[in-house]
């Protein structure tokens, strides 16, 4: 047996890097192998490099960092295994989520949004992103890892369209029509030029596109375009403009407010500033253009100073109505104190409310 | 006659699983001689193929390292971790079936 020696040793190591090898562990294995090699097969009186390069020469087809780059894809392909159960996880955790949020909503039970934006949010932006790695990995053509990504991409942005449609926040409508754009104008001609080329499968080509074309359809006959978006948010925009001159006329012929409805009434004047001006940029905005929304307000953000005017304002409205009969309770059931709902133009006309029955109170006395 | 690497790709881990539950612990030139001799020289396992092989088990948690200092280089030994034992029966008897199945598709008369 030949014994190599350290100066030997740090030669083979040198080359195994100086080959591409930059795995630490691969290129202690593989000196230890080649070394065992030349250990049983070197008989000491020949050219010790000529050996050598002999012995690499059997590690590899072309060069010697397939081996490494082998390694890699190995190691790579481990995560597979790991993504395809997370992805099960996943699928299986939104689709329940999904399922008891929708059964409680219509039970009217706590707990049905979080639910419902759970599931959504975890469908969205867990399962369907985990499926279409895996998917794009099975795939061998380029094409057709376009149109699983494409075909995916416009899943997610019709789900997540979904979700902020349901929970009022803001850009719904653009996410939709842009999942619909991706669909239509991206995915489809790429599908359907692909596919009807090939005869077994010109048949199946067009009838998925058509059930695509016709799904969009269904979709957007559903969906606001923004041209009547905008007239809807004109009309309720007036009504919301027309309660507030109710209020200003009332104002002006009823008596002044008493200390404790004065009260109420600065801080339904406060968060009404507030919200406006969230919503326009302005806390006396011109009219003529700007236009409010049914969008979420984000008054009830936890500890901003909106928010703690709105629980000061639950709390005093319940000590008001403690001191009045029934007939003249303040409105306390609104959609802002009770299913932490505090979109803007709901809101805005509650608030409205209450200074009008502030006023009209004050005017019975 | 040496089987083609294609024939080999499959059974690898198998191959390495196996060795590895017969033995405490090896290293990959100990598991590429021991599979020469216990072949004949009819599966002959390219470095190319085994450490690949031995580093993507490890990074699954099915095999575990020590190492060792052999003079001035390290020595590193492979061998089953617990779920590693598990799995090795699994993979034996999935193979086992594997080849009952192929020689019923190949109608192979199995050898007395």
């Amino acid at each position: 047996m030949y014994c190599i020696s350290d100066r030997q040793i740090d030669f083979i190591l040198d080359d195994i890097r100086r080959n591409g090898i930059e795995l630490e562990d691969l290129q202690l294995n593989l000196l230890d192998h080649v070394c065992c090699i030349i250990e049983q097969e070197f008989e000491g009186n020949g050219d010790f490099e000529q050996f050598y390069f002999s012995i690499r020469r059997r590690f590899y087809k072309t060069r010697l960092n397939e081996i490494e780059e082998e390694t890699q894809s190995l190691l790579t392909f481990k995560h597979y295994y790991f993504m395809k159960k997370a992805m099960i996880i996943s699928g299986v955790f939104s689709a329940f989520v999904l399922t008891l949020g929708i059964i409680l909503k219509f039970l009217h039970l706590i707990g049905a949004s979080a639910c419902i934006v759970v599931g959504i949010g975890s469908f969205s932006l867990l399962f369907l992103p985990l499926m279409v790695t895996l998917r794009i990995r099975e795939k061998q053509s380029v094409r057709e890892k376009v149109l699983t990504l494409l075909g995916s991409l416009s899943a997610i942005c019709v789900s997540l369209a979904i979700l902020f449609k349901l929970q009022y926040w803001p850009g719904a409508n653009m996410l939709g029509l842009v999942s619909i754009g991706i669909l239509i104008l991206l995915f489809l001609p790429v599908y359907f030029i692909t596919g009807i080329r090939q005869p077994d499968a010109k048949v199946n080509t067009v009838v998925s596109s058509v059930l695509m074309i016709t799904a969009c359809g269904l979709f957007l006959s559903l969906a606001r375009t923004p041209h009547s978006s905008l007239h809807l948010k004109r009309n309720q925009t007036a009504h919301y403009l027309r309660n507030e001159q109710l209020l200003k006329n009332e104002r002006l012929t009823s008596n002044r407010l008493n200390p404790d409805a004065a009260l109420i009434d600065s801080l339904c004047e406060g968060l009404k500033s507030v919200i406006i001006k969230q919503e326009t940029g302005s806390q006396h905005p011109d009219w003529n253009v700007a236009v409010l929304s049914d969008d979420r307000s984000d008054v009830l953000n936890p500890n901003t100073p909106a928010s703690e005017a709105v629980a000061e304002l639950k709390q005093r409205i319940s000590t008001y109505n403690r001191n009045v009969d029934a007939g003249h309770a303040l409105p306390s059931a609104i959609p802002l104190f009770e299913n932490n709902d505090d979109r803007t133009l709901p809101t805005l006309n509650d608030l409205v409310q209450i200074q009008l029955f502030l006023s009209q109170n004050q005017e019975l006395k | 006659m040496i089987y083609s690497s294609e024939l080999i790709k499959g059974t690898l881990k198998t191959i390495i699983l196996k060795l590895l539950k017969e033995n405490k612990r090896m290293y990959g030139y100990e598991i590429t001689q021991t599979v020469k001799e216990l072949t004949k020289g009819k599966i002959q396992l390219t470095e190319g193929a085994l450490y690949p092989s031995l580093h993507a088990l490890e990074s699954e948690g099915i095999l575990v390292t020590e190492t060792e200092y052999i003079g001035k280089r390290m020595r590193k030994y492979y061998s089953l971790s617990v779920p590693g034992k598990a799995l090795t029966n699994e993979k034996i008897n999935e193979f086992s079936d594997f080849m009952e199945t192929m020689r019923f598709l190949l109608d192979i008369k199995p050898a007395i």
